[in-house]
């Protein structure tokens, strides 16, 4: 018999990773295109999110509502119906970094598959379970897992602030070497792509990433095969697929290479036992067997389903652990009184709606011109962890940007004009008189009045005396509030040169999109609360 | 000597200063010549370009070959009808000017308030200024190195070696109100050639200004007074806290040009505390009846 590969499968493997680069490619153009870039108006750069059906799926549940651009994601199931899991293997961004690392920890033989894994393909189906039941009680934890919102979040919060720490130290080499000119070359350039560079979770964010990445010294794909909900949701869409997985058995030797091979456990030998579902058309097995052996002939026929075994005690298993936890999720300061900590972006939906529909992806925080938008920990309860919220000390609300609210692919954030978010107010500012230096110092400052961007000014000044150590009287300008005109943007707390703990700061009390979190009954002209 | 004959010898004055960069670091004031330029016409870069040829032409300050940082007030997020930053059109008639007396290269650059891309792009400063061929870089914090003030305050501070490494330097601030020194012009500008935290300067902001002005001591200053910021300084909002004067004023006397430019605001120089301590240190003059003020309309 002649022993040789399929020149045809090695070559549609190639070209699967080409498109998979391609698509990973795009996935970062948009991901850094996700900035001011001369225009109020930024364009679709989310639209990724819109393929995500699970995301549509989840967060329309979720919150009760449908968001038109999640039409997209028809596209994707479609594919998927007629395809099979191709997104997974030749699409998805996430697919392709697991990929990506499963190959080169075999290179590396870090990863040496010696016999044929079962077991835990399941979990995924589990995991998706776990979401949809728990969108049915309106607690939306989709963005947790969802592969792109998990991607696009540690991209941006972790690998891009580390990326520029290590491009800012290159740069620091050239001026080393006296090529300043090289230098300033790159720092112009890196100028350009406006990095956020601090993220308070940045390096938990990282950290849980590079341990599902690490997970593929285990497991090839160790996330697609075991965790992904969007890869359970495929699985179970993938049902008609045109093109089945056949064995010729006068060619086949039975040295199971396809099977120890396979990327996502879909046992591809003998061919009675391949699981559609959990095939994504990478073309491995096709490709490595050594009698080309292996081919995917167009058949219509359906699949029987399921595929991987997800007995009924199971299914109902993971249906009562999702619903008996979600209220875990909801014990939280937050059922009491507002946090004063939780500075929603402008455009933000009153909190109960919000937490509905946020993906905790990150868009709105690569968007942010001031790095002032940050994943959230505790500040939102176990529901909101790691949402946006505004820390001015980080950064501020740029007052002529609506970028955040443009870019949410739920409409978490409502999609806001400038001249819109001008009057949205997310906060109030306090003067702390026992730290500015006006009032306790008796000298001048009022840098916040001048950073205060509405006109006329939110922040005025008044005279003040302050009465100084030496017993004599100092008498200054200090800031007051005036309360009908801020709009919490931050920039006075951002700005205060009392450094360690700014002497004016902003709460969330009197955001315009709550109801109870109320200051003043009525506060500012009348404005309707975003709904 | 007739304007003509005047330019005649500026332009000899600038070849041969040419030949010998950096000999005359500042040309001296022609006999006879104005203090100030005052012009005034509908067109800021007319206007701007008449001023700099009252005083003699750009060839009197800018010699071939010549590296010039053009430093424009771009502060903060704000249009130019906002009057926040400096009229993009003066600036670019100010590249153009340098240019074509000479200048290798021409940098116009500001530390900004607000996030550098948004003020470079929507004051419409960045797109003018490449256009008529400067480059217009942001801030490097590579290159902020702590400096010698030397001023009676500030001792040392952070500057951005970019405007003391230039050959010539020109100021080109907008005059605007602001809250703690009343009126900002030329000499707070220099808040925005030194790095951070620049705010604690607010504790002695007239003393800092007049020492930093003394310090980087510019070639030539332009004031941008096209359109005044009247109120809610030094960044207004809308067009209402802004006026029309359509007016350039240009000299060497950087002191002399904000105590001209707070008339605008209808404030007598000796009553602001920066201009005082500018003028005892005897860096320029206050007191208008003392300059000549050549005014022209275009």
């Amino acid at each position: 018999m002649k022993k040789e590969r399929s020149r045809k499968y090695r070559a549609l493997q190639l070209v699967r990773v080409g498109v998979q680069a391609a698509f990973f490619a795009l996935f970062l153009y948009l991901l850094f295109r996700t900035h001011f870039t001369g225009q109020d108006y930024i364009g679709s750069v989310e639209v990724y999110f819109h393929f995500d059906p699970l995301l549509a799926v989840a967060t329309a549940v979720a919150s009760r509502a449908v968001f038109t651009a999640f039409a997209l994601a028809a596209i994707t199931i479609a594919v998927t119906f007629i395809l099979g899991r191709v997104v997974c293997g030749w699409v998805c961004p996430l697919g392709a970094v697991h990929q990506f690392f499963s190959w080169l920890f075999k290179k590396t033989k870090l990863l040496r598959p010696k016999k044929i894994v079962t077991g835990g393909l399941s979990w995924k189906y589990f995991v998706l379970i776990f979401i949809l039941v728990s969108a049915v009680f309106t607690l939306d934890v989709v963005g947790i897992v969802d592969p792109l919102s998990f991607l696009y979040r540690t991209i941006v919060t972790s690998v891009l602030p580390a990326f520029g720490q290590g491009f800012m130290m290159l740069t620091g080499f050239t001026y080393n070497l006296g090529l300043a000119g090289l230098g300033d070359k790159l720092t112009q350039f890196f100028e350009t792509l406006t990095i956020n560079a601090t993220f308070r979770q940045g390096f938990l964010i990282g950290l849980i990433f590079l341990g599902f990445v690490l997970l593929n010294m285990f497991r090839e794909r160790f996330w697609c095969r075991t965790i992904c909900p969007l890869g359970a949701f495929l699985g179970l869409a993938s049902r008609w697929n045109l093109f089945k997985l056949k064995v010729d058995e006068n060619k086949c030797i039975k040295c199971n290479l396809c099977t120890l091979h396979c990327e996502t456990q879909a046992h591809p030998w003998p061919d009675e036992k391949w699981k559609s579902s959990e095939c994504v058309y990478c073309e491995t097995c096709a490709a490595i067997c050594p009698t080309a052996a292996i081919t995917f002939p167009a058949k219509g026929a359906p699949e029987k389903l399921p595929a991987v075994d997800l007995s009924r005690r199971k299914v109902l298993t993971a249906t009562f652990l999702a619903f008996f936890s979600v209220p875990f999720f909801r014990i939280s300061q937050a059922a009491k009184r507002a946090s004063e900590k939780l500075i929603r972006p402008p455009g933000a939906l009153p909190e109960k709606a919000f937490l509905q529909k946020c993906i905790k992806c990150g868009e709105c925080m690569k968007a942010c011109p001031t790095n002032a938008l940050q994943p959230a920990l505790t500040e939102a309860g176990p529901e909101g962890l790691w949402t946006p919220v505004l820390v001015p000390k980080i950064g501020y609300c740029e007052y002529y940007c609506s970028l955040c609210s443009q870019v949410c692919p739920t409409g978490a954030i409502k999609e806001l004009t400038v001249p819109e978010k001008l009057n949205v107010r997310i906060g109030t500012a306090w003067i702390n008189k026992n730290r500015c230096i006006p009032y306790f110092l008796g000298r001048p400052c009022i840098v916040c009045e001048e950073h205060c961007p509405t006109s006329p000014k939110a922040i005025k000044f008044v005279m003040v005396e302050a009465k100084l150590p030496d017993g004599t009287v100092a008498t200054q300008k200090a800031p007051v509030m005036d309360l009908d005109l801020c709009i919490g943007c931050g920039i006075c707390e951002n700005k205060c040169p009392v450094m360690d703990d700014p002497a004016i700061y902003v709460t969330s009390v009197g955001e315009q999109r709550s109801e109870k979190n109320r200051l003043l009954l009525q506060i500012g002209p009348d404005q309707p609360p975003i709904k | 000597m007739d304007r003509r004959d005047f330019l005649k010898d500026m332009a000899l004055g600038g070849l041969v200063a040419g030949l010998g960069p950096r000999l005359m670091a500042q040309a001296p004031k022609p006999a006879g010549g104005p203090d100030l330029a005052f012009v005034q016409g509908d067109s800021p870069a007319k206007i701007t370009k008449e001023a700099v040829a009252v005083l003699g032409g750009m060839t009197r300050f800018v010699a071939k070959g010549d590296v010039v940082m053009i430093k424009p007030n771009i502060g903060w997020d704000r249009t130019p009808e906002m009057a926040a930053c400096t009229n993009p059109e003066v600036v670019k008639a100010l590249v153009e000017m340098c240019l074509n007396a000479g200048a290798k290269k021409v940098v116009v650059m500001d530390n900004t308030t607000n996030q550098a891309q948004r003020c470079y792009m929507r004051s419409g400063i960045q797109a003018a200024a490449k256009e008529a061929g400067a480059d217009v870089p942001y801030v490097n914090e590579r290159r902020i190195k702590k400096m010698a003030i030397k001023g009676e305050w500030l001792k040392d501070w952070d500057v951005i070696q970019d405007f003391v490494e230039a050959d010539k330097l020109i100021n080109v601030p907008i005059a605007k109100h602001h809250s703690l020194c009343r009126v900002t012009i030329g000499m707070k500008n220099w808040l925005g050639a030194i790095g951070d935290p620049r705010n604690q300067l607010h504790q002695k902001l007239d003393q800092a200004e007049v020492d930093l002005s003394a310090f980087f001591k510019p070639t030539l200053t332009v004031l941008d007074a096209y359109r005044i910021l009247v109120r809610n300084g030094p960044q207004g909002g809308r067009l209402s806290d802004t006026r029309l004067l359509k007016t350039i004023v240009a000299g060497t006397d950087y002191v002399a040009i904000d105590a001209l430019g707070a008339s605008f605001f209808d404030i007598p120089p000796a009553e602001l505390p920066f201009l005082k301590l500018a003028n005892q240190r005897g860096l320029g003059e206050i007191n208008p009846e003392k300059l000549r003020i050549e005014k022209r309309t275009v």
